[in-house]
């Protein structure tokens, strides 16, 4: 049994347009666990309904068997970091980890021997008398962690804890939450729009859009193979054409590129797809590469524009199906606007998917 | 903001002392002044109480006249503010600070201080006359005192501030890039102040002259002191029906005339603003 | 973009602002009891006759008492408004909001005469009493606005991280909101008090036989005399005020909210 539960949890904003209807989620033991999507996909609400700040119209919380559904927050054993720190600026961060164990009246040895161990975790005993004030943004989240983890709370929940740091530092705390949370391993709920943050951090992450999930995987399935449109897109897969079915071998499939068939995996939400079904193709940027002139096999096209990147350059090219983004060794042959080039697809990586859309009616 | 259980009772809770407070100490109050200016003593509803009041003369005259004077001390107050707060949000964080706080203590210190101030300089022995008999431009005092012109000095001395906070805030929030910007697409330093810096603070200017306009029609300490019951506006008429001729009805429809003058100034001046955005 | 022609007009609006303080200063020293300028000789009758005039005296006492208890009648309900306005969304906030915004709309003298015909029918309540609740009254614009400022610069999560960690929402209030409100109570007191201690209008009709507030007293003195006494209490009242604002300023830091 998962140690945190979600069942059928319906919220609504507003009457009759529920940004949740009956989402269901478990979390294991141990585990953490993103929720991903774009801003309003209901994984702040979902995050919200779990600490007890938003009381859901129907559903249940159960944590580690307990039902949480009409316990006020302040009764959850449930630690929680804010995007925006939400540190006491009254008070010393000594005193900002202690707050919660003061709550659940822990003697004042224990508070001092707790929190000063919190603050090591997090590398901060020496700023234990410093106000939030006085610290950078990355220091004050971690002060944030040291004060929802150090009551050894249940379950932990984290609301973008990243997203008011500059990049670089991104980096840092991704490693260092995760740390922490391996090492008193502690059951987590991440809440980020961030695709690589969630992919880096998590053990499995949930895709969200309009308050469903649209998948469910560890980070590698989910990259490998998305299952809908909208997670390809979320993945990062940056070209797509919808092309038909012309033959369905074992698990693959067949579609033209070009005049020349070539052989897909696929993922369906709608069952096997059939000879003459329109498969939506998704693939990155750098699952294929560019020969000069036009091959006879091959998707012929024209280079559009080119930027450069580093050791990569990337090519739009305009081709009878549309426009496909196409990222080079910027080591090999240069093409210049005009450029009349072949796209030759490594479908080792592609994917076609059949969503709702196509569903015949 | 995030929606809370039980967020009604609580919302219910914590407002409820203080709006029926206001509801009973100050909201009836308006309402009970309200239909006294409608029903006579004996009963029924009658409008007669403003048809007497817009067929006076002498009320006529007072209304227009305090229009007349918000108006002017209005204009007065914009020019007077305008260059010099545009300076003042320019000005380094610590001498403007204490620039604010001399125009910030005026409004510290009440009215009749304030208007006392006028009484010595346009007194018929005051500073102006002292000034213009020994300097041999007249030979007797000229009368100051009493007339509209004292007035609007005293209401300008009194709402001035009330035009320069509104005005710096909004001229502070203009980046300078803006008006570099401006030059070196070619606007000399006028066009730049007309076209840039006026269309960008008029959000302060609006709320400036809303506050001086009302202050000044509704203020009554200061034309009591240089109007007296020679040069009325509305609020000392309203004083003189009430406690001098114990027309109370009279009174109510100046009050009521006052509040709906103040309104739809506020009204006006604010759909003015939202259309501009 | 700054010319001399706009530190012309600085000096123009600051003699506008500051003159008329100086020349009250100037006055209330001289010797000659009509008004003249310049005062000729110098005195201190006209402060003696301050303290010597019981009106005054008593006018100070009434004003002082009436604005303490008004303003802070007007916060202990005016902060859960400004809270409830800041930490819920709800339907009605428009409507509250104008509704404690609308004694700053009203014209001060209508407010006072409003108030005294409406309350002599409420029965026969003492003067101060009826200052007391026209004050609380008038005040709850301004401790609602600078409450709600200060409530609004406090980061609403901040009490969620404390609930989360197992305060009561009273509590969390209690030991994390209100010890971040203190510039804000101190700025909406101080604005408060001023606002109340000041008040001619509202006061003027609420005022009843031997209750009178200062200002009114030095309002009715001016009806009868015309010497420069006003003009020594004036001075004492701008010492006055700079020393509250000052004291303000040194113990609660204001500057950085007003």
């Amino acid at each position: 049994m998962p140690h945190l539960e979600i069942h059928d949890l319906t919220v609504s904003y507003v009457k009759d347009q529920p940004t949740l209807e009956r989402f269901n989620l478990g979390v294991e033991q141990g585990e953490l666990l993103s929720l991903l999507g774009p801003s309003g996909c209901g994984k702040t609400t979902t995050l919200r309904s779990v600490a007890g700040f938003i009381q859901p119209d129907a559903g249940r919380i159960v944590i580690d068997g307990r039902d949480y559904t009409r316990l006020p927050p302040n009764q959850r054993d449930i630690g929680l970091v804010f995007q925006s720190y939400a540190l006491f600026p009254h008070l010393s961060v000594f005193d900002n980890v202690a707050f919660g164990l003061r709550m659940r009246r822990v003697s004042r040895n224990k508070v001092r021997s707790r929190v000063t161990t919190a603050l090591e975790m997090v590398g901060l005993e020496a700023f234990a008398k410093r106000r939030p004030a006085q610290l950078s943004g990355g220091q004050q989240q971690r002060v944030a962690l040291a004060r929802a983890t150090v009551i050894e709370p249940q379950v932990l929940l984290l609301d973008e804890p990243l997203s008011n740091l500059d990049a670089r530092l991104r980096v840092d705390m991704r490693q260092e939450i995760r740390r922490l949370q391996q090492q008193l391993g502690i059951t987590t709920l991440y809440v980020t729009h961030d695709q690589v943050e969630a992919m880096s951090i998590s053990d499995r992450v949930v895709v969200m859009n309009q308050g469903e999930i649209e998948q469910i995987g560890t980070p590698e399935s989910i990259f490998a193979a998305p299952e809908t449109a909208f997670v390809a897109d979320f993945m990062g897969f940056d070209n797509h054409f919808s092309a038909a079915v012309i033959a369905l071998r074992d698990s693959k499939l067949t579609v033209e590129w070009g005049g020349a068939p070539i052989e897909l995996r696929w993922r369906s939400k709608i069952g096997s797809p059939q000879i003459g079904d329109r498969a939506e193709v998704f693939f990155r940027a750098d699952d294929a590469s560019l020969t000069a002139g036009r091959d006879a096999h091959g998707l012929a096209g024209e280079v559009i524009l080119s930027t450069f990147h580093g050791t990569e350059l990337r090519y739009l090219v305009d081709t009878e199906i549309g426009e496909f983004s196409i990222m080079q060794d910027s080591a090999s042959e240069r093409y210049a606007p005009g450029a009349a080039v072949t796209v030759q697809p490594h479908t080792g990586k592609w994917i076609a998917i059949f969503g709702e859309r196509e569903q015949p009616a | 903001m995030i929606r809370r259980p039980n967020q009604n009772r609580s919302i219910i809770v914590l407002v409820a002392p203080a709006f029926i407070f206001v509801l009973v100490f100050f909201v009836l109050p308006l309402i009970f002044l309200l239909s006294q200016s409608v029903l006579p003593g004996d009963g029924g509803f009658t409008l007669t109480g403003y048809a007497d009041f817009f067929e006076s003369r002498v009320s006529r005259i007072v209304y227009l006249r305090t229009l007349k004077i918000g108006l002017i001390v209005t204009g007065i107050s914009v020019l007077m503010s305008y260059p010099a707060a545009f300076l003042l949000a320019r000005m380094p964080a610590r001498r403007r600070s204490f620039l604010m706080l001399l125009v910030i203590l005026p409004l510290m210190t009440n009215a009749v201080a304030r208007t006392f101030a006028w009484l010595i300089i346009l007194g018929k022995r005051g500073m102006i006359n002292q000034t213009l008999m020994s300097l041999g431009l007249v030979e007797t005092p000229v009368r100051f005192m009493y007339t509209e012109t004292a007035i609007v000095l005293g209401l300008t001395q009194l709402f001035l501030p009330l035009m320069v906070l509104p005005l710096v805030s909004a001229m502070e929030n203009i980046p300078d890039d803006v008006l570099e910007a401006a030059r070196s697409l070619g606007a000399n330093r006028l066009t730049t102040f007309v076209r840039i810096v006026v269309p960008l603070s008029s959000d302060g200017l609006v709320l400036g002259a809303t506050l001086v306009f009302t202050g000044s029609v509704t203020a009554f300490v200061t034309p009591a002191i240089l109007g007296g019951s020679r040069l009325l506006m509305m609020s000392t008429l309203l004083r003189q029906k009430s406690v001098a001729i114990f027309d109370q009805q009279a009174a109510a429809v100046i009050a009521v005339v006052m509040i709906l003058t103040t309104l739809a100034v506020n009204l006006l001046l604010r759909v003015g603003r939202v259309r501009q955005v | 973009m700054v010319s001399r022609w706009m530190y012309i007009s600085l000096v123009i609006l600051y003699s506008f602002l500051i003159g008329p303080f100086i020349i009250i200063f100037m006055a209330s020293f001289g010797a000659n009891a009509n008004l003249a300028f310049p005062p000729q000789g110098f005195t201190l009758d006209w402060f003696a006759n301050v303290f010597e005039r019981s009106q005054f005296i008593d006018g100070f006492w009434v004003s002082l008492r009436l604005g303490l208890l008004a303003t802070i009648a007007s916060l202990i309900m005016g902060i859960p408004v400004a809270y409830a306005l800041t930490r819920f969304q709800f339907a009605a906030a428009g409507l509250v909001e104008t509704v404690f915004s609308a004694p700053i709309l009203v014209p001060g003298l209508v407010i006072g005469f409003a108030m005294l015909k409406f309350y002599v029918r409420l029965g026969d309540l003492n003067v101060l009493t009826v200052l007391f609740i026209g004050h609380t009254a008038i005040l709850f614009p301004y401790s609602v606005r600078v409450i709600s400022a200060s409530l609004r610069n406090l980061d609403p999560n901040v009490e969620d991280a404390a609930i989360s960690l197992g305060a009561s929402r009273l509590r969390g209030f209690l030991l994390v909101v209100l010890p971040n409100m203190q510039a804000g109570i101190a700025a909406a007191f101080v604005l408060g008090f001023i606002t109340s201690f000041n008040n001619v209008p509202v006061s003027l009709f609420l005022s009843g036989p031997g209750v009178t507030t200062l200002p009114v007293a030095m309002f009715s003195y001016l009806e009868y005399h015309f010497d420069p006494t006003i003009g020594a209490l004036s001075t004492l009242l701008v010492i006055f005020t700079i020393a509250l604002v000052q004291t303000a300023e040194r113990l609660l830091g204001l500057s950085q909210f007003v």
